[in-house]
């Protein structure tokens, strides 16, 4: 029986300000089932970054449910969320997001020390030769080219073995072949760890890799293709 | 249900017990020292300075408690201006008491080596005074030698400066004594004493054969008691205690004195306190906006660990640990410091201190400091670390997303204690809740302003933005409207100082503008005194015969108050509705006679009174404005003095304004002529002496001819005050520049912080085009600005301020030096600028490409 990880009924995020009110999010639903791929597309401002933030518990919406591994996000508060994003979920971002003053062993530790796990070095450096870095544990972020840097913030993700990876304009940043990289990266553990992965992009080379897509315009699903993965 | 579960998950850690906290704390701030190195500075300087006053202060109260005895060199003092009664002393005078005794008069000295003289406090001892502590002279067996009678002692600055050795000879009124050496060392006097009115010491039995002792000439006698043990010390004041009311004698005790000597230190404890309290409050200001800085700097930070399921109390966590520890540390040195910097105050000011201080440190002072310290370092920093807990984990997704305010029970206790933290730390420096509350106040009251003149400057400046001016200049001014640029903070710190600063020198210049001579051309600047009635006549021709001008030539009659409007002087010191100072009624009062007013002196109520010789009219006597609001009488109050035993009853016939500085001597009381011709009385004369070799000739032969006619010097007495005033102003001064230092820290930790974002913009800045030596004069200008404000803020209100305290409390005619205050702006100015591009240096020089390589 496939199970259910994410699951957003009705999902509005409204913007208010002096002059209007912006509505970003329009009623929006959908459901992921674990261990497959899933991609949003749309223009840019479409709401895209905005839905990925919702459902990995980052923002509140101002209507409609949202749920993660079954844990209703819209009514925990934030402290619990964190500790949700911890067990369950893993991030990457378009802009790396690793921590400067942390050499790339140490970035990639993070998350499971935060569980008050201990002996997690030996863990973090299989990932981060796993994902090419063997040579490169003490290294700061500053030391590195923008395609290793997000490889570090893979293994991050990855150390938790999470169950739901996030992932806004992964290869935004990059040149062709970092990109590839981290394309199979991510798919590779999308594949072989069961991860289910939710992945915002404008590219529709990569949303082609996965099993759906659902295209947004003016913050609602207009949308939805299923197909087998290029 | 699912919620339930959770909360049943997740376990909060406490601080102690969350091992990654501490372990973040440590990573992250390996790298971040230098960062946190305006929030260590801060404290090192703020806690310095509290711990080098605490520990001064304990030092000088240990010194006073262990040496009480020494400093009034016997167990009970009586003093008189008369001689002792011989019954009375008979009383005192027991097998169990040992009494020795002093007689202080004002005289000249003549050198008879170089034969220059000057005004001295004679002091002539008897018996083996003193019984606690000890004379110290040079060479030792000097004092011995003195109470032979032809030898006498000079302090050792009095030497010095007149160059006198032993076996020299000097003139006291008619007599010769040869010098047997210096004194060091006298119980309870000290240095400040010896400079004010350095004294010659002689044996008692000298004192007659000096011819000194006139009529009129102003003694005081002293007896001292030595009593066996405490029980003895109370019999004798209980002895004592009656007689010496009915006899006008006064009397001091060991416990008094040093009651006495710790009042005055503490008056002046209380000073240096203050600007200890000046001092930690800057650092706190310091701490407040270097954690600030830190913690908006560490948002994007935070945002990610809170991505990665860090809970808002241990992001937080991480960067208390780290403040703390910091903190710690930096009140450690700060400590250490502090007690390196008592070490040396004795060294500078020891000389004005009451009593030697041993070198020694003062754990409870070191110890305080810390405690101080850390405790800034906690309260201070909540407030702005406290919003790295509502960091919104979406700002990973939108650098620029900014959460609402959030106001947090944290915040609001925080704000609490932040605005009690002044007021009870400042009570605690001062050992009072009323002064701890006005130093408060008060310095509220001038960060406020001055923070209400930056924040008004700043105003003006981006309302009238000067478009028109070239771009480097534009592009420098707007620079201080950078997010992030403690431009604000900085014109209050490195204001302050300047502030502190100028107005200490206005009011330096605005009093010596009142007591300088130089001005007016016929104003006296030297005073005779002491001169009696029959050597009146031959003093002023010896004035005339040295071409010098008679100014003055004025009689003096001592005499006390008896009774006002009807009601005794007694009755008034019992009532409890007329609060009149009871020294104003007892004081001896030295008054003159004339008709008219002299130049110092303009009416401000009713009449200079004429009496006729003879008349059955009251006689109508004109007083000085203060001391008619001291005893709080108008004009038509009927006065009864009583002059040397004789009562006479006058009424209140006018009220003067007197410029009491403006040629000497001014009166408070003035009597009409035809009342006092027939009463004792000596005179005073006045002059001006301009050349030195003139004043050194007629001196001489004045203190030849008139040995009892004493002579002050106004220069000299000027010089004087002018040197003590140069030497508080040090210390005053030092406290200003802390001030700017500490702004000047803001600034450097402002600067540092900021140095990414001014790399990225000067590399944009060069990509457009910019060459080095422009942005170099873009940052160079920029901190121009910054000194700029800061001084015209301080100069702003230390005008007002200076303006306020000039007239209100120092009550002299406001005035400034305007060269000085340019002087003092021009220098915040490039100190500000120094220190602006001294730090970057970084800035300017780094190559574009290191900052592209950082933009991920
Ligand atoms: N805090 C905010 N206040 C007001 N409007 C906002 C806010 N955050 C986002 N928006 C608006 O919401 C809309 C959707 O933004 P979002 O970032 O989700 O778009 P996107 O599809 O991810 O675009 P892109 O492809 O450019 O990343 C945009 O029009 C944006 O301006
Ligand atoms: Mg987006």
């Amino acid at each position: 029986m496939p199970e259910t990880v994410i699951k957003a009924e009705g999902l509005t995020k409204i913007y208010k300000s002096a002059e209007n009110d912006l509505t970003v999010l329009d009623n929006v639903s959908f459901e992921a089932i674990q261990g497959t791929s899933l991609a949003i597309i749309g223009p840019s401002g479409s709401g895209k970054t905005t839905l990925l933030g919702l459902c990995a518990g980052l923002d509140i919406p101002t209507a409609g449910i949202i749920s993660l591994m079954g844990f209703k996000l819209n009514v925990m508060d934030e402290d619990d969320r964190a500790y949700i994003r911890n067990q369950y979920v893993g991030f990457v971002f378009q802009n790396f997001q690793l921590l400067p003053t942390l050499t790339a062993l140490e970035n990639v530790m993070v998350p499971l020390e935060l569980r008050g796990e201990r002996n997690v070095a030996p863990k973090a450096k299989d990932l981060l030769v796993r994902v090419g870095l063997g040579a490169r544990f003490s290294h700061y972020p500053s030391q590195l080219s923008g395609g290793e840097q997000q490889r570090v913030a893979m293994a991050r993700a990855f150390i938790t073995s999470p169950r739901i990876l996030f992932a806004d304009e992964p290869t935004g940043n990059l040149d062709g072949e970092s990109a590839a990289q981290i394309t199979n990266l991510l798919f590779g553990m999308n594949r072989e760890e069961k991860t289910t992965l939710i992945l915002v992009t404008h590219n529709l080379e990569l949303a082609k890799k996965t099993e759906r897509i659902l295209q947004m315009k003016d913050g609602k699903l207009v949308n939805e293709q299923i197909h087998s993965p290029a | 249900m699912i919620e339930y579960v959770i909360k049943l998950k997740r376990e909060v850690r406490s601080i102690f017990k969350d091992r990654w906290v501490w372990m973040m704390a440590w990573r992250d701030g390996r790298h971040n020292f230098s960062r946190l190195f305006l929030f260590v500075a801060s404290l090192i300087t703020g806690i310095a300075a509290v711990v080098a006053i605490g520990s001064l202060n304990y030092a000088m109260q240990g010194e006073l408690d262990k040496n009480a005895k020494e400093l009034l060199g016997a167990d009970l003092v009586i003093n008189s201006n008369k001689p002792f009664d011989k019954g009375f002393i008979r009383k005192l005078d027991t097998a169990k008491r040992e009494l020795a005794k002093d007689a202080e008069m004002a005289s000249m000295v003549m050198f008879l080596n170089t034969k220059q003289s000057r005004l001295i406090k004679l002091t002539a001892l008897e018996g083996e005074f003193p019984f606690y502590g000890k004379i110290v002279t040079q060479p030792a067996n000097a004092y011995e030698l003195m109470k032979k009678g032809n030898y006498a002692l000079l302090d050792e600055s009095l030497a010095r400066q007149y160059e006198v050795s032993s076996d020299d000879t000097i003139k006291l009124g008619t007599r010769n004594f040869i010098v047997a050496g210096v004194v060091e060392k006298f119980p309870g006097g000290g240095a400040l004493t010896a400079t004010l009115a350095p004294a010659v010491y002689i044996s008692m039995s000298a004192l007659d054969s000096t011819g000194l002792v006139q009529f009129g000439s102003r003694i005081s006698y002293s007896l001292f008691v030595k009593t066996t043990s405490e029980k003895q010390t109370e019999n004798a004041i209980n002895l004592i205690k009656p007689l010496v009311e009915d006899l006008g004698y006064s009397y001091d005790t060991v416990e008094g004195r040093k009651r006495d000597l710790g009042e005055g230190f503490q008056s002046v404890y209380r000073f240096f306190s203050l600007l200890a309290f000046v001092a930690l409050i800057l650092g706190c200001i310091g701490v407040a906006s270097s954690v600030h800085i830190y913690a908006r700097e560490k948002r994007d930070e935070v945002a990610v660990l809170r991505c990665v399921g860090s809970s808002g109390w241990q992001a937080f966590n991480i960067y208390f640990i780290q403040i703390f520890i910091l903190g710690v540390v930096g009140s450690i040195i700060g400590a250490a410091l502090g007690v390196g910097i008592q070490q040396l105050i004795p060294f500078v000011f020891g000389d004005y201190l009451p009593v030697e201080i041993q070198l020694g440190v003062s754990w409870r002072a070191f110890g305080e400091g810390i405690f101080i310290g850390a405790l800034v370092s906690v309260l201070f920093s909540i407030l702005p670390l406290v919003a790295v807990r509502f960091v919104p984990p979406l700002a990973v997704l939108r650098a620029d997303f900014t959460s609402p305010k959030i106001v947090s029970k944290t915040k609001w206790m925080a704000i609490t204690l932040i605005v009690l933290f002044p007021i009870l730390a400042a009570s605690y420096q001062t050992r009072s809740f009323i002064s701890g509350g006005l130093f408060s106040l008060g310095l509220a009251l001038a960060l406020g302003s001055l923070a209400l003149v930056a924040i008004g400057l700043l105003f003006l400046v981006r309302r009238f933005f000067p478009q028109n001016s070239s771009f480097i200049f534009r592009h420098a001014l707007s620079n201080l409207f950078r997010p992030n640029n403690q431009t604000q903070v900085l014109l209050v710190t490195i204001g302050l100082g300047a502030f502190i600063i100028s107005t200490l020198n206005i009011i330096q210049s605005s009093l010596l503008n009142q007591v300088e001579f130089r001005g007016n051309k016929n104003q006296s600047n030297t005073i005779l005194f002491d001169i009696q009635s029959n050597q009146k006549d031959d003093v002023v021709s010896l004035i005339k015969k040295h071409n010098l001008p008679v100014n003055q030539v004025v009689p003096i009659v001592t005499c006390r108050l008896s009774g006002i409007n009807g009601f005794t002087v007694e009755q008034l010191l019992e009532s409890d509705s007329v609060k009149i100072r009871p020294w104003a009624l007892t004081r001896e009062y030295r008054v003159t006679y004339r008709d008219s007013l002299h130049i110092s002196e303009e009416l401000l109520e009713g009449e200079m009174h004429s009496y006729k010789k003879g008349s059955t009219d009251s006689v109508g006597v004109t007083i000085s404005e203060g001391m008619q609001e001291t005893l709080k009488v108008k004009v038509g109050d009927t006065l009864v003095f009583d002059i040397q035993g004789v009562p006479i009853k006058t009424f209140l016939s006018g009220i003067r304004k007197v410029e009491w500085p403006k040629d000497p001597p001014n009166f408070i009381f003035v009597f009409p002529k035809g009342v006092l011709e027939n009463a004792p009385q000596i005179w005073v004369a006045a002059t001006r002496i301009d050349n030195p070799p003139g004043a050194i000739q007629f001196q001489q032969e004045l203190v030849f001819k008139f040995p009892n006619v004493s002579l002050i010097d106004l220069q000299l007495i000027l010089s004087t005050v002018d040197e003590l005033f140069t030497k508080v102003g040090l210390v005053v001064r030092f406290l200003a520049l802390f001030s700017i230092v500490t702004g000047l820290v803001v600034l450097a930790g402002a600067v540092m912080n900021s140095k990414f974002a001014r790399i990225k913009e000067n590399v944009l800045l060069r990509t457009l085009g910019a060459r080095t030596n422009q942005i170099m004069k873009i940052t160079l200008i920029e901190y121009g600005y910054v000194g700029i404000f800061s001084a015209i803020t301080g100069l702003v209100l230390s005008l007002g301020g200076g303006w306020l305290l000039t007239k209100f409390f120092f009550e002299v005619q406001f005035s400034i030096n305007l060269i000085e205050l340019s002087i003092i702006s021009v220098g915040v100015v490039l100190l500000t600028v120094l220190i602006g591009w001294w730090n970057s240096r970084e800035v300017i020089s780094t190559p574009p490409l290191q900052v592209l390589r950082k933009e991920g």
